[in-house]
């Protein structure tokens, strides 16, 4: 017979909420595993576990086209994490639009089909292109225009990177409190992401 | 994939799912002296787990389900599906309108879809007996405007909130009544529950307990009664005797790949409108040779949805958009009738009223989905004051084309995956449009400064059908209690049996359908478990 489970009062509630450490996940800096925030980790430059350098380069460019300040709030980072994981620890948005595991794949394809595609265009990678040609190729990607397109679906690509980096930005307490948003207004956990 | 087997001891029940309706089945029949084991293949949630954010609160749903989804309009699965104990039940918005009478003879009435076997009378006493089980607010003389008369919910309606409030002058002035909104959650406290705090983050799951989820309601009640819950395994099959004509038990695997025989008097799926035919049709044997309970071949057919009308709006004041619930402030059944719209067949039941918050699939961002960079970063400023929206729910008429399949791809149990194909079709088109073009005008109508929709995709939501019922195997897989017409000691439980589906939120009538076939069950234990 399992646990009888007990319903938490707003001080319990508080308690555990502090101790889930939000939106912390176990970044792994001088082979020790650290709890951070994945700005923190990018910050202070955590190795990437399964993305490529250049992968990930791709990865930040895209994130600050989509939402500016992705980058520094480490959406490469985040993604990096959570891919790998197992497919049930992840909290990728990417997990609900029915993306099958492993999720990596899925970014890899995403990634390499921008790529090949703002070069096939531009004759450089995403991430070397300027402000307004990154703009620009964003914009025809997610109306499905970009010619000669190789990946998943290019609107998938768009909601799930986007997703991504509003979880980055906006999608924690500190998110919240950027955009004057009480979090939870009447449970505080002491705890910050 | 499993190479070992053991085989358990008998019990009198097994359930393969412990969601809101293998919850109520274990939890009246655990009560009745039965002996319970639910089957569930994730997680053995608790309320700790249910962590207030839109990226942990994913760790809930499915990861990787084992649907291959086909169609222009992609059935609800991510995020509309549970994974572990709890179900989808545990992060639900816990709207409890019912269906209405007219939803039950569609078929007789005008031509159309099917009848149910039974009618909203057979139902009503189980949604009152439901309200006072596991905790219902609202006003039930309100929406008696509508409805035939029943009992009182057992606590006033909750809170309003602004983000609510702001659009009943648009629906009045288009001579759509409110009421307040039915859900299934605390205004007071309930049961030893605490009242509901309005932090809005009820669709991440409630840890205080003050939204009925099945941890503090039937699944909490099962486990105080002797049930057992086995989390982390995996129903691939029900098995049944030489005869054909009855259920011996379920074969699952566990954690560690180790398959188990669970031998049981009755068996029920009560494993989701999609998991459930894919175990039915991966059930097969020499008896069965089409899938079990599918000599009519309707498993895994009529699968059906919801859509949703959504209208956006901007106002100047400040509307707190991230509080209150998940669940509607106000309700309407107005345009309840199914020939409401002209031109469009089927009802529309309308929600107003629900917490909106930064992230996350219904997350205010997704309501300008062509915005990005600068442009989405000034939205989101002024959007998380003046933001707000209210939903029209539409009903999807069932098809046979929509329906559940196997397919020759395995999942790492060596079961088939299944393939869900689901369109939605040019009335219901017309339905979504209608409900657009009203929204429009109930927005302008307030003192909204802007109001907009994306009409670019039909949003699906709540999952149902492809196992319906009906009054016999020539047209149906189950009876109104959910049993087979095949197999009498097996069991489909959940929206599946659903045989049309109006516009009401499901799980309210999911919660009656299996208190009524549990309690049937419970009564009628001999003649049925043999």
């Amino acid at each position: 017979m399992g646990a009888e489970p007990k319903p938490l009062g707003d001080l319990q509630r508080r308690v555990f909420l502090k101790g889930a450490g939000m939106g912390l996940f176990a970044f792994t800096l001088g082979g020790v595993e650290i709890l951070m925030s994945p700005g923190e980790a990018r910050a202070r430059g955590v190795p990437f576990r399964l993305l490529k350098a250049d992968e990930a380069e791709t990865l930040e460019a895209l994130g600050e086209t989509l939402l500016p300040g992705a980058r520094e709030a480490g959406v490469a980072h985040f993604i990096d994490q959570q891919v790998s994981v197992t497919p049930g620890e992840a909290l990728l948005e990417a997990r609900i639009v029915n993306v099958k595991p492993p999720y990596i794949n899925f970014y890899r394809a995403a990634i390499a089909g921008i790529d090949r595609a703002a070069t096939a265009r531009s004759g450089k990678r995403f991430a070397a292109l300027n402000a307004t040609e990154q703009h620009d190729f964003i914009d025809a990607l997610r109306q499905n225009k970009i010619e000669g397109w190789q990946g998943p679906p290019p609107g998938l690509v768009y909601f799930v990177l986007r997703s991504d980096s509003v979880d980055v930005v906006y999608g924690t307490m500190e998110g919240y409190e950027s955009l004057g948003v009480p979090y939870m207004a009447h449970i505080e956990p002491d705890k910050r992401w | 994939m499993a190479t070992q087997q053991k085989m358990e001891e008998k019990v009198d029940v097994v359930i393969a799912g412990a969601g809101a309706s293998g919850s109520t089945f274990a939890a009246v029949l655990a009560k009745a002296g039965k002996k319970v084991v639910l089957i569930d293949n994730g997680p053995d949630w608790q309320a700790s787990d249910l962590i207030s954010s839109d990226l942990w609160g994913r760790r809930i749903k499915p990861a990787g389900p084992p649907f291959i989804l086909e169609g222009k309009q992609v059935a609800p699965i991510g995020y509309h599906g549970g994974w572990g104990v709890g179900g989808a039940a545990l992060h639900w918005f816990a709207n409890v309108p019912r269906l209405l009478p007219n939803d039950f003879k569609i078929k007789s009435e005008h031509n159309r879809a099917h009848d149910w076997p039974i009618a909203y009378e057979d139902v009503a006493p189980w949604y009152d007996k439901v309200a006072h089980d596991i905790g219902i607010s609202g006003d039930a003389k309100a929406e008696e405007l509508w409805r035939p008369a029943g009992r009182n919910y057992p606590m006033p309606p909750m809170k309003t909130f602004k983000n609510g409030e702001v659009w009943l002058k648009g629906f009045a002035a288009n001579n759509i009544r409110m009421v307040p909104a039915a859900v299934a959650m605390n205004s007071t406290d309930f049961k030893g529950r605490p009242g509901c705090i309005y932090d809005g983050w009820c669709h991440v799951g409630c840890p205080i307990g003050a939204l009925a989820n099945p941890l503090v309601t039937y699944l909490g009640e099962a486990r105080a009664a002797g049930a057992e819950v086995r989390a982390w395994s995996t129903v691939t099959r029900v098995l049944t005797d030489a005869s054909g004509k009855k259920a011996t038990g379920l074969e699952y695997v566990d954690r560690d790949g180790e398959k188990h025989i669970q031998p049981a008097s009755v068996v029920i799926c009560a494993s989701w409108a999609a998991q459930n035919p894919r175990l039915l049709l991966n059930s097969s044997t020499d008896k069965h040779p089409n899938g079990l309970a599918n000599s009519s071949g309707l498993v895994g057919k009529y699968i059906m949805t919801h859509f949703t009308a959504v209208t956006n709006a901007m106002f100047d004041d400040d509307l707190e958009p991230a509080r209150g619930t998940i669940g509607g402030q106000f309700m309407s059944y107005e345009r309840y009738s199914k020939t409401a719209h002209k031109g469009a067949f089927g009802s529309t039941l309308f929600a107003v009223g629900a917490a909106a918050k930064v992230s996350g699939l219904t997350g205010i961002h997704n309501s300008r989905p062509e915005l990005f960079g600068a442009d989405l970063a000034a939205f989101m400023k002024r959007a998380v004051r003046g933001y707000t929206r209210y939903t029209a729910a539409c009903e999807e008429q069932p098809k046979i084309e929509n329906r559940v399949e196997l397919v020759s791809q395995k999942d790492e149990f060596g079961m088939p995956l299944a393939k869900i194909t689901h369109n939605y079709d040019d009335n219901e088109m017309a339905l979504w449009t209608a409900n657009l073009d009203e929204g429009m005008k109930i927005g302008h109508a307030t003192d909204a400064k802007e109001v907009w929709q994306v009409r670019t995709a039909m949003p699906a939501i709540h999952l149902m059908g492809g196992t319906i019922m009906g009054t016999d195997a020539g047209n149906s897989v189950v009876n109104s209690f959910g049993q087979t017409h095949e197999v009498p000691n097996l069991y489909v439980a959940g929206p599946g049996i659903f045989p049309t589906c109006g516009a009401s939120n499901p799980t309210y009538t999911i919660f009656a359908l299996s208190l009524r076939a549990a309690e049937n069950l419970a009564s009628n234990w001999g003649s049925i478990a043999g």
